[in-house]
């Protein structure tokens, strides 16, 4: 039992990262139409970037958090203003292919600039160990789920209430439509493309604090298509929310059946999931008109 | 008089080109590939024994991506399946080699078809996952498989002896990615110009449309995902061969990035531009390397350190720059170039 309850809890915590990212995945797509496949990349050059910042100032927990925060909006409206906004009007699968290219670009420039060595990230605290429930949890671990649920919570706040994230759906359903009442679709974008590296940075951010920052950080971006698929591409919330499901399941898959397995049971489950519902558990059914 | 070149029947549409000074040209740069070893350095013919079996694979993903419109971001692992599939036929089971490349392309089919089936029912990015995820699922297998597929380490992979030809010279080898190459070529070539190949561009462009002209949409998918994984089982077996040595770490998930890189500089469902696309990439690092060899070399910096770096930039600002540019890839410019030629100073 307490065996089980470890897997579950390790399996939440990494479950989170995974959500993070997903909801990162889903939001570019929901605004979009397009699956950013550079955002593994984009995370962990997040990471570098914030950890240079806050190496640079002393070691600093809030110049990292605060790094991160801005080098990802930036990062994110550079990306949308100069390549992706370019791409408009083009064929979905064009579009995906240049972000592909984009994460490769990005890989080699991390690559160059800081190396391949592995890096530990210092935070004051994050790796103190606290009792919760009868179990031992690191506080890294703890701060990335209650991060991943405040993310959650506010953006179902957004999508719901307020303004933008109104437009935003608007745009989702119909862009052509939304443009015409009114909504500059280009600014949705833009602020989607920055919300979700937001996202992308603060899981490449957690992932760097709690294992190590190297450049094989990327991989978060493979290993979590699992949870947004599982979700549905166009859900956020229900990444989200499946980002958790899918890393506790590969835990479970990893600590009972095999542990060779862990790596792609996430990849053998969604593979079933899409042969029953090809659009996701939460995802909505496209209606085409021929 | 006739005014212009007009295809007046059937078979004449059919035809790969109705110009004798074509023939001629093909004629001349077979025989100058044919006798390349000879005058070539074994680097050299190395590089090109490269170029040859990439462009094997890269046909067959031209086959599903560029002729059937079905994104596969996970070819990769048919590559891994048809190179382990060989080595473990002859190494293993010590069949004849012959034996070993037929199943080289069967057991990649045969996985084709499995990944095929949920194509039938996935669009787009879906699909593209779900080649993504099998792509690790294979990799994991192969390094679950203990000493029958050398795990981790490896399989060293002997050069084999057909008909009493020995292949073990970089020169023997280069001659049998030529002809396997030769043979895809025109394969591809006539599947575009059969009804299969129509039916699959009837697929890319509408399918609901090609359903309506009665076409099976689960025939034809299912037939290009074989037929493509089988294609790009051969060239795995090929690579295989050309290092001697099958293993997971020889075959990068990158690969599969490459193979559509591929596509779109070279140019998205065309057979010559996979043949120009081929070339461009395969050669990308190696021109990369002269070049900052010589930048180095020049202004005393130290650049060797960061060339692969410098490649992976290089790949990446190619992928995004023809798409961005040109969506028709390099052979779009060919045609704007010979059309620069034939019809100067008119314009059309």
């Amino acid at each position: 039992m307490r065996y089980t309850l470890e897997l579950i809890y390790s399996g939440v915590a990494i479950g989170a990262i995974y959500g993070l990212m997903a909801m990162a995945f889903a939001m570019t797509y929901k605004a979009t139409g397009l699956l950013n496949f550079a955002q593994g990349e984009l995370g962990m050059l997040i990471a570098y970037i914030s950890w240079s910042i806050s190496t640079a100032l002393g070691s600093s927990t809030w110049a990292l958090v605060g790094g991160a925060l801005l080098s990802s909006i930036v990062l994110g409206l550079l990306i949308e203003r100069f390549i992706m906004r370019k791409m408009i009007g083009q064929p979905v699968f064009s579009a995906v292919l240049v972000t592909v290219g984009l994460g490769v670009i990005i890989t080699s420039v991390v690559l160059m600039i800081w190396g391949g060595e592995q890096q530990r990230v210092d935070v004051k605290y994050a790796g103190d160990i606290v009792e919760f429930a009868g179990l031992r949890m690191r506080v890294s671990q703890i701060a990335v789920i209650v991060v991943l649920l405040l993310a959650l919570a506010l953006t179902h706040v957004f999508f719901r209430y307020s303004r933008f994230g109104i437009a935003m759906r608007a745009v989702a359903a119909d862009a052509r439509t939304a443009s015409l009442m009114g909504i500059s679709v280009s600014r949705v974008q833009a602020v989607a493309w920055a919300t979700s590296s937001v996202l992308a940075g603060l899981a490449g951010l957690f992932f760097a604090v709690t294992f190590e920052l190297s450049p094989s950080i990327f991989t978060l971006g493979l290993k979590s298509f699992p949870a947004t698929v599982f979700g549905g591409l166009d859900a956020v919330i229900g990444s989200g929310a499946s980002g958790i499901f899918i890393g506790v399941f590969e835990n479970l898959v990893g600590g009972y059946i095999a542990p060779l397995l862990k790596e792609i049971a996430g990849f053998l489950m969604i593979l079933v999931i899409l042969m029953v519902r090809p659009f996701g558990m939460f995802g909505q059914k496209d209606i085409e008109r021929v | 008089m006739q005014s212009g070149n007009f295809k007046q029947s059937f078979s004449e549409q059919l035809n790969l080109t109705d110009s004798s000074a074509v023939r001629l040209w093909y004629a001349v740069v077979l025989a100058a590939l044919v006798a390349l070893p000879f005058v070539a350095s074994p680097y050299l013919t190395g590089f090109f024994t490269t170029v040859l079996f990439t462009l094997v694979g890269v046909l067959g993903l031209n086959v599903l991506t560029g002729f059937t419109g079905l994104v596969s971001l996970g070819h990769v692992a048919f590559l891994v399946l048809g190179g382990y599939a060989y080595a473990i036929a002859t190494v293993r089971f010590g069949l004849h080699p012959l034996l070993a490349f037929g199943l080289a392309g069967v057991v990649p089919a045969v996985a084709g078809l499995v990944v095929g089936i949920p194509s039938l029912r996935l669009k787009g990015l879906y699909l593209a996952i779900t080649t993504l995820a099998f792509t690790f699922i294979v990799y994991s297998l192969i390094l679950a498989g203990g000493e029958f597929t050398g795990s981790g380490r490896g399989l060293m992979v002997p050069r084999p002896i057909i008909f009493g030809i020995d292949f073990s010279s970089e020169r023997a080898l280069y001659w049998l990615c030529l002809a396997v190459t030769l043979a895809t070529l025109l394969g591809v070539l006539n599947i575009r110009r059969s009804r299969l190949g129509r039916a699959f561009m009837a697929i890319r462009d509408n399918d609901q449309a090609a359903v309506a002209m009665g076409i099976s949409l689960t025939k034809y998918k299912l037939l290009a995902f074989v037929i493509s994984s089988f294609l790009t089982g051969i060239s795995g077996a090929l690579m295989v061969l050309f290092i001697n040595f099958a293993n997971v770490e020889g075959f990068p998930f990158l690969l599969s990035i490459e193979a559509v890189a591929i596509l779109i500089v070279g140019g998205i469902g065309s057979v010559l531009g996979t043949v120009i696309g081929t070339i461009f990439i395969i050669s990308l690092p190696e021109v990369s390397t002269q070049l900052l060899g010589a930048v180095s070399a020049a202004f005393g910096w130290q650049l060797n350190s960061v060339a692969l770096e410098i490649k992976g930039i290089l790949y990446g600002c190619a992928i995004v720059g023809f798409l961005m540019l040109d969506p028709r890839g390099l052979v779009g410019l060919w045609i704007d170039l010979k059309r620069l030629w034939t019809s100067r100073p008119m314009r059309y």
